[in-house]
């Protein structure tokens, strides 16, 4: 049985993978690749990026600092990181972060099919869990 | 409706606060909150490089505490290494 990190990036390296075999070089993501995967897995997180026209091309050669016109995994999971800590400021708009700390919606509802094992879960359903 | 990739990205904030709510500041993962973090969540990463040399490496600012962007450091070492690992199966 896998813990909820493992089980988590293990969703993310087969989401990357089943956009990187697609074309090319099959362990990168090209441009069509990463817009593909932008539209269709992103598509509360990176909202107004997929919506403005040349916002994920934008995002792509940020993300490609060895300027090969391809995303590595490396360089993707760079990508990882500064949406988990977007994902976490939005859940703070107008919670807390210190005293009374509480999460508020963030980007959306939603579980995902890892779940937490043992007693402690919880929601980000817009209510204050308490510490 | 959050999608599997976005819901994935969403745990990592849970994993962090689960360990770090424990006492003092909720942003931040004391020495022994970390092991207890790396233990119960990838315990095949403190084999080669122990719970102490991982909270070293994460304090980037010394402070003595992990706060949540030096926990992203983490995230992104530990999901660099599990794609190698599963190229390497």
């Amino acid at each position: 049985m896998s813990s909820l990190m493992e089980c988590s990036i293990e969703t993310i390296i087969n989401i990357f993978h089943q956009y990187s075999t697609r074309l090319g070089h099959p362990d990168r993501l090209n441009q069509r690749e990463f817009k593909q995967m932008a539209r269709k897995e992103l598509p509360n997180f990176l909202k107004k990026e997929n919506r403005k026209p040349g916002a994920v091309e934008d995002i792509m050669e940020d993300l490609d600092t060895n300027g090969d016109k391809d995303l590595s995994f490396e360089e993707f999971a760079i990508l990882v990181g500064r949406l988990t800590e977007a994902s976490h400021e939005e859940m703070h708009k107008g919670h807390p972060k210190g005293k009374g700390h509480s999460h508020g919606p963030g980007f959306g509802e939603g579980q995902g099919s890892c779940q937490t094992q043992g007693g402690h879960s919880h929601s980000h359903g817009g209510h204050s869990h308490n510490h | 409706m959050l999608t599997e990739l976005e819901s994935a990205l969403n745990n990592f904030i849970d994993i962090y606060h689960k360990y770090s709510q424990d006492r003092g500041n909720v942003h931040a993962l004391y020495r022994d909150e970390l092991k207890r973090l790396l233990e119960a969540e990838c315990p095949q990463y403190i084999k080669k490089k122990d719970a102490d040399t991982w909270f070293k490496e994460l304090d980037i600012n010394k402070d003595n505490a992990i706060n949540f962007e030096e926990f992203l450091v983490l995230v992104i070492k530990v999901g660099v290494a599990s794609h190698e690992d599963f190229h390497k199966e």
